[in-house]
C-alpha cells in the first residue's frame, strides 16, 4: 500500500513535470542581498543606533537606504502534507501537517528553523544522502527513540542544487527528490518554528508535497501570518482572498518583519479542518531593543524618528497614531542594554519597552492546540467529518500530552512509511536559573474551545498580549500579575515567569524562589486527560535550578 | 440530515454552490454595510415569530423583536433609503438613540400564547416602567399585553438589549438586539484636519457618508474623545442557534395551539441543555449570506448584514455585542483593532484627567473576543505601512498617468494633501512609493524587488482573490497585461488575454480590486453552517483603492 502510494506520486510529479513544461514547481528563495538590504551578504542583525537613512522622495524612483541599514536577510523553507504524532497515552494520530525543510538540525534540537541566506544557501553534498525520516533517521539509525542529536548536521535549504543550466548558480533551483525523500509524511506538530527579527526581510518558501494518507485529496496549503498588521492579502495566506499551492509546487511568502510581538502562523485552506488536523505553529518578531547597546529610553526616543515605527504621543493630534506600538514609557528608568544579547546569548527584551521592564534571561514558546481523536480518525479513513460537535480529547502544550511535554528532546513517531521521523521537537520544561526571568510566548490555537494555563507557585507576569506590549497611550505600563491566564484560538500572550522573590533596587535578585520543581497546568480539571487517561494533559514543568 | 465534508468532491460542490451565491449576490448588487438601524425617542416594538434563513436551505423557527403594526421609524443613517422594519427580525431594530436623551420602547407581546410572557432588559441604562406585569427581572409582557420602558442615564457607545424573561430559551429564539448611543458633543478633532479631508475624499469621488448622525446632526464619534473619531462604522451581533431547541419550540407551540394563557399546558417545556449549536450567526446571517446587501428583500427577518469595505486610512469604527451564550474569539485580518470602550465604558488612562483629550488604555488585539451580554466597541485601520513594497504597483517608466501618481508624505509619512484628496492613491504610504516586490514581474509594475512569484498554473485562485498581489483595478489591470485609460476618477479598465484570473468573482479585477480579508470567529469549527464549511461566523472584509466607490445603501 505504501509503495503504491509512492508510486501514485511519482505518476503525479510526472504529469506535472509534462504538463508544465520547463516551468520549475519546487524551488525556494533566498537572495543574499536586496534593494532594502543591498550589502553583498545579509546574515546577522547590526547593532540598533537608529533609523535607517534612506534617499530623498523621487517622481522616478523608490526611497533606498543609503546608511545605518538595520536588520538582515532570513529564509526558511517548510513542507505541507501530512504525518503521524504520539499522544500522551501512546496513540499515534494522523496528522495534516507541516514539516521543516530548512534548518533540520536547528529545529530537531528546538530552535527555530529560521536561516540565514548563507546557512540557507549551503548546499547539501551530494555524499551526505538526506534520508526519508531525516533528521530521525540519522539521528537515531536503530530507532530507539534516544537520538544523538549531533550526528544530523545539515541546516540549509532541502533540496537545493546548483543550476546547471545557469552555470551552476546557487538560485533556488532544487532537485525534487531530495524535498520528497525528506519532506513527505515528515509533518511535525508544532509545525516548524520560525523567529525573525524586527527589520529583517523574511522569505519563508511552502513546498506542497502532499498528503500520502489522503491521495483523494488534492488539497492546497498555505501560510497566514496570524496578528500581522498592515498584511497584504497577496502574502495573507488566506485562500478565498489570495492564492493557494497546489500539490507540487512551492511560494514564497515575502514579508518585512512587522513590529516585535509573538505571533504565530497556520494554514488557512478549511481552517476547522486543517487546524485541527495540526497545522498550526509558532512566530515571533525579536524586537530593536535586543539590539542596542546603553540607554533604552534614547533608543526607543530614536525609534520615534522612524516614520515606519513611530509612536508619537497621543496628545498630539496631529501625529496621533491609535495603532502604534511603542509610546515612550512615562517613567524613564534609565535602563541600558545587555551588550551581550542576541550574540549568542539566550536573554533579550519582549517588546520595545525602552525601560526593560520585558527584559528575559530565556524565551520559551508554548503552543496551545487541542486533538480529537474521532475528527483525526475520519481524517485518516475518509469519512464524513462534522465540525459543530468537534470534542477535543488530547490537550496539546507544543504538540505534546503531559507527560511527554517534559521529555526533553524530539519526540520520535514511526510513520506508515515505517520509519521514525521527529514528529513533535518541542519539550515545554521550562528551565530557569534561580533568580532569572523566562519569557512564555504563549500562542492558542485550539479550533473548539478556550483554554486556561494556571502556574503554581510562581506568578504569570503578563506583559504583552496579541503582540503587542501591554502599555497605554500615555506610557503607563499596563502589565499585571495573575496565576492564570485565558487565552480562545487565535491568540497569544507573553508572560515572563520570574524566579526571584526579591529584587533589589536596579533589578539584581536577593532572594529567589525556592530551587525546585513548579507546575503549568490548566484548571479546566477534564482538560488534565489523554483522551481515557485520566491524568495528562495540558500541563507542563519549571525547572527552577 | 446531518450534512458533512464526507470528501473533496462533495466539498467542492458545496464551495462551488457558495461561489455561485457569491456570484448571485455580486450580479444583483455590490453589497456593503454600516450600521443602520431606526432612529428616534420612542419606539414601539413587537415579539413574535418567523422562520430564519440559513445558507443550508434551512428556514428555523425563531422569535424575534421589531416593529409593531402601526410605529413608522424613521431609518439611519438617511443614506440608505431601502430600510424596513418587519414585525419580526433578528437582530431586533437597531436602535439608534442620542446622549441626554429620554426614550421611551414600548414592548408588545405577541409570541405563540404558550411561550408566556416577554420583556427587554437594557444593561446599562437607568430604566423605568409603566404597564405590564411583574417579572422576575423587569416588567413583563403577557401574551397580547404591553409594557412601556423609559430610558435614561445614556452613555454613549453601542450597548446591548435582550429579553429578560426565561433567557436561555427567548434569547436562544432571537430575542436580542443593539442600541446605539451617540455622543451630544461631537469633539472638533473629528471634524478637522484628517478627518475632514477624508469626508472631502469621499465627496471628491462621489461616495456618501453612512456614518450615524446625533439628534443635532453632527458625526464623526463615537464618543467625546479625540481618539474615537471614525470615518467608517459597522456593527457586529455575534449569536449561535441549536436548530433542536427551534424544532422542538415549534412542535409544542404546535401543540398548544389557541391556549389560553395561564390556562394548564399553555407553556413550553423546551429543554436548553445538552447545547450543540449548528448555526453562527453574525447580524443573523451565516457566511455567505452575511454579505448579502442590508435589507436584502430575500431576508425580510433578518435585515442586517457583515459586510465591510473601507479605503486605506480610514478609521473605521467597529462595533461588536455577543449576544449568545458563548464567547467567541472574533480575528480580524489585516491589523489591530484599539478597543475603545467596554459596554459604553471608554478605557482611558488611569493617570490622566478627563476629557477630550485623555488618552486610551484599551488593548490593542488581533482577536477580540466576544462575550455573552457584552458590547464593544474598537477602531481599525489599514494603510499598508510597513509593506516594503508599493501596493499600488507603481511603474515610474509606464505609460499609464495612474502608474506615475505622486505620493508626497505628510507628517506622518501618508499621502494626504490637497493634490492627493483626487488621486487614486490618497492615504498612501509614501515611504514605500515606487519600491517594487516582484524580481521580474510580467505586467507593467516595478520591478527589481525582492520576490519572485511561481507559475501561476500551480496556483488556485480564490474567489475574492484580486487577481493580482496589487491594490486596486489600474494596478491590477498592469499587472495582468490590461489596460487602463484616463486618470484617477476618469479611469476605465479593460482586462484582456488570460486575464482575469479564473475564479476571481467577488472581487472583480477590473471594477474593485480589493485587498480582501477573512473576519471570523477563530475557534475554526463555528466557520461552520450546520457542519458545512464554509459558513458560519466569517466574512470578507475589503481594503479598495479610491477608484472603487463604495455604496454602502447597495
Amino acid at each position: 500500500m505504501r509503495k503504491l502510494h509512492q508510486i501514485g506520486l511519482l505518476i503525479a510529479f510526472t504529469c506535472l513535470a509534462t504538463g508544465v513544461a520547463s516551468a520549475q514547481s519546487f524551488r525556494v528563495q533566498c537572495p543574499n542581498s536586496t534593494i532594502t538590504h543591498p550589502a553583498a551578504l545579509n546574515d546577522v542583525e547590526p547593532a540598533y543606533t537608529g533609523p535607517t537613512t534612506l534617499s530623498a522622495p523621487s517622481a522616478s524612483t523608490f526611497q533606498a537606504p543609503t546608511a545605518n541599514v538595520n536588520g538582515a536577510i532570513k529564509c526558511q523553507q517548510i513542507s505541507g502534507g501530512d504525518g503521524y504524532a504520539t499522544m500522551g497515552d501512546g496513540t499515534q494520530t494522523y496528522l495534516f501537517s507541516f514539516g521543516p525543510l530548512s534548518g533540520l538540525a536547528k529545529i530537531a534540537s528546538g530552535q527555530a528553523g529560521t536561516d540565514s541566506p548563507t546557512e540557507f544557501n549551503t548546499i547539501n553534498p551530494p555524499s551526505n544522502v538526506l534520508l526519508p525520516g531525516d533528521p530521525a533517521t540519522t539521528d537515531d539509525p536503530s530507532g530507539t527513540s534516544t537520538p544523538n542529536l549531533a550526528s544530523f548536521t545539515y541546516n540549509g535549504a532541502v533540496g537545493q542544487v546548483p543550476d546547471l543550466d545557469n552555470g551552476g548558480a546557487i538560485n533556488g533551483h532544487v532537485d525534487p527528490r531530495q524535498m520528497l525523500d525528506v519532506g513527505v509524511m515528515n509533518g511535525n506538530i508544532p509545525a516548524p518554528l520560525m523567529a525573525i527579527d524586527e527589520d529583517d526581510e523574511y522569505f519563508l518558501t511552502l513546498s506542497n508535497v502532499g498528503m500520502i494518507m489522503r491521495p483523494d485529496l488534492f488539497e492546497q496549503h498555505t501560510v497566514h501570518f496570524h496578528g500581522y498588521p498592515n498584511a497584504s492579502a497577496f502574502y495573507d495566506g488566506v485562500p478565498d482572498a489570495s492564492v493557494a499551492i497546489n500539490i507540487g509546487g512551492s511560494f514564497t511568502y515575502y514579508y518585512l518583519a512587522p513590529d516585535a510581538g509573538t505571533y504565530f502562523w497556520h494554514c488557512h485552506i478549511t481552517p476547522p479542518e486543517h487546524l485541527q488536523m495540526g497545522m498550526v505553529g509558532q512566530l515571533y518578531v525579536r524586537p530593536r531593543q535586543d539590539r542596542v547597546t546603553g540607554d533604552l529610553y534614547t533608543a526607543l526616543q530614536n525609534q520615534q524618528l522612524d516614520l515606519r515605527t513611530a509612536c508619537p504621543s497621543s496628545a498630539d493630534t496631529v501625529h496621533s497614531d491609535i495603532l502604534c506600538s511603542n509610546p515612550l514609557p512615562a517613567v524613564n528608568t534609565g535602563a541600558a542594554g545587555a551588550a551581550t544579547i542576541r550574540q549568542g546569548g539566550t536573554s533579550g527584551y519582549a517588546y520595545n519597552d525602552g525601560d526593560g521592564s520585558t527584559y528575559y534571561d530565556v524565551e520559551y514558546p508554548i503552543q496551545i492546540h487541542g486533538f480529537d481523536p474521532n475528527f483525526h480518525f475520519v481524517g485518516m479513513t475518509f469519512n464524513p467529518e462534522g465540525f459543530a460537535d468537534m470534542k477535543d480529547k488530547y490537550f496539546l502544550l507544543n504538540g505534546r500530552s503531559y507527560p511527554d511535554t517534559v521529555k526533553s528532546g524530539p519526540l520520535e513517531t514511526q510513520s506508515s512509511d515505517g520509519v521514525n521521523h521527529f514528529s513533535q521537537p518541542l519539550p515545554s520544561i521550562i528551565n530557569i536559573t534561580a533568580g532569572q526571568r523566562a519569557l512564555l510566548r504563549i500562542s492558542d490555537l485550539d479550533v473548539s474551545e478556550y483554554q486556561t494555563l494556571a502556574s503554581l507557585g510562581i506568578p504569570m507576569h503578563v506583559v504583552g498580549y496579541n503582540a503587542k506590549l501591554l502599555r497605554d497611550q500615555a506610557g503607563n505600563n499596563l502589565d499585571y500579575y495573575t496565576n492564570s491566564i485565558t487565552l480562545g484560538g487565535g491568540e497569544s500572550l507573553d508572560v515572563i515567569l520570574d524566579s526571584c522573590a526579591v529584587r533589589a533596587v536596579g533589578g539584581a535578585c536577593t532572594t529567589t524562589v525556592p530551587v525546585g520543581t513548579y507546575y503549568l497546568y490548566t484548571p479546566n480539571l477534564d482538560h488534565l486527560s489523554n483522551d481515557a487517561e485520566n491524568f495528562g494533559g495540558l500541563m507542563t514543568e519549571v525547572h527552577v535550578n | 440530515m446531518r450534512e458533512t465534508k464526507m470528501n473533496k468532491t462533495i466539498s467542492m460542490s458545496k464551495l462551488l454552490a457558495v461561489v455561485m451565491l457569491a456570484l448571485a449576490s455580486l450580479f444583483t448588487a455590490t453589497a456593503h454595510a454600516s450600521a443602520p438601524g431606526i432612529t428616534g425617542t420612542s419606539f414601539s416594538l413587537t415579539a413574535q415569530s418567523a422562520y430564519l434563513t440559513q445558507p443550508d436551505g434551512q428556514a428555523i423557527y425563531s422569535w424575534g423583536y421589531g416593529c409593531s403594526a402601526g410605529f413608522m421609524p424613521t431609518f439611519a443613517p438617511a443614506t440608505i433609503t431601502t430600510g424596513f422594519c418587519n414585525a419580526m427580525q433578528v437582530p431586533g431594530p437597531t436602535l439608534i438613540v442620542t446622549e441626554g436623551s429620554t426614550v421611551t420602547v414600548t414592548l408588545t407581546n405577541n409570541l405563540p400564547t404558550s411561550a408566556g410572557n416577554t420583556s427587554i432588559l437594557f444593561p446599562g441604562f437607568h430604566v423605568a416602567t409603566s404597564g405590564g406585569v411583574t417579572g422576575l427581572m423587569t416588567q413583563e409582557a403577557a401574551p397580547g399585553g404591553s409594557v412601556m420602558y423609559t430610558l435614561t442615564g445614556f452613555s454613549p457607545g453601542t450597548h446591548a438589549y435582550y429579553s429578560g424573561t426565561q433567557g436561555d430559551l427567548q434569547v436562544e429564539m432571537g430575542l436580542y438586539g443593539a442600541i446605539i448611543v451617540l455622543p451630544a458633543t461631537i469633539p472638533s478633532a473629528c471634524t478637522s484636519g484628517l478627518a475632514a479631508a477624508n469626508v472631502a475624499v469621499e465627496g471628491n469621488w462621489g461616495e456618501s457618508d453612512f456614518r450615524l448622525a446625533n439628534a443635532s446632526g453632527a458625526v464623526g464619534a463615537a464618543y467625546d474623545n479625540n481618539h474615537a473619531c471614525y470615518d467608517r462604522e459597522y456593527i457586529f451581533q455575534f449569536s449561535e442557534m441549536d436548530p433542536r431547541i427551534h424544532t422542538q419550540a415549534l412542535a409544542q407551540v404546535r401543540a398548544t395551539a389557541g391556549c389560553a394563557a395561564g390556562a394548564t399546558g399553555c407553556s413550553l417545556n423546551v429543554a436548553t441543555e445538552p447545547y450543540h449549536p449548528g448555526y453562527f450567526m453574525i447580524n443573523g446571517r451565516s457566511m455567505p449570506d452575511d454579505m448579502d446587501p442590508n435589507y436584502a428583500f430575500q431576508y425580510p427577518h433578518q435585515p442586517y448584514n457583515g459586510n465591510p469595505h473601507m479605503h486605506p486610512g480610514e478609521q473605521v469604527l467597529i462595533r461588536v455585542i455577543g449576544q449568545g451564550r458563548w464567547q467567541h474569539p472574533f480575528h480580524e485580518h489585516g491589523n489591530h483593532v484599539r478597543i475603545l470602550a467596554r459596554d459604553g465604558n471608554l478605557i482611558l488612562s488611569p493617570a490622566a484627567t478627563a476629557g477630550e483629550t485623555t488618552p486610551l488604555a484599551g488593548p490593542l488585539l488581533f482577536t477580540t473576543t466576544t462575550t455573552p451580554g457584552l458590547a464593544f466597541d474598537g477602531i481599525f485601520y489599514w494603510t499598508g505601512k510597513g509593506l516594503n513594497w508599493d501596493a499600488y504597483g507603481h511603474n515610474p517608466t509606464s505609460s499609464d498617468p495612474n502608474a506615475k501618481l505622486t505620493c508626497t508624505p505628510d507628517a506622518n509619512g501618508y499621502n494626504t494633501g490637497v493634490a492627493a484628496q483626487t488621486q487614486i492613491n490618497y492615504y498612501e504610504w509614501c515611504q514605500d512609493h515606487n519600491k517594487p516586490v516582484q524580481v521580474a514581474p510580467f505586467g507593467d509594475v516595478a520591478s527589481g524587488g525582492p520576490a519572485t512569484l511561481p507559475d501561476a498554473n500551480i496556483l488556485t485562485n480564490g474567489a475574492w482573490y484580486s487577481g493580482s498581489p496589487y491594490l486596486g483595478p489600474d494596478a491590477t489591470t498592469r499587472a495582468v497585461g490590461g489596460t487602463c485609460t484616463g486618470v484617477n476618477n476618469t479611469t476605465s479598465c479593460t482586462t484582456s488575454g488570460s486575464t482575469p484570473p479564473s475564479g476571481t468573482i467577488a472581487n472583480s479585477p477590473s471594477s474593485e480590486a480589493g485587498f480582501a480579508f477573512m473576519w471570523h470567529s477563530h475557534n475554526e469549527r463555528e466557520i461552520t453552517t450546520n457542519n458545512i464549511f464554509p459558513g458560519g461566523m466569517l466574512m470578507m472584509m475589503l481594503v479598495d483603492s479610491r477608484e472603487f466607490v463604495i455604496d454602502e445603501s447597495m
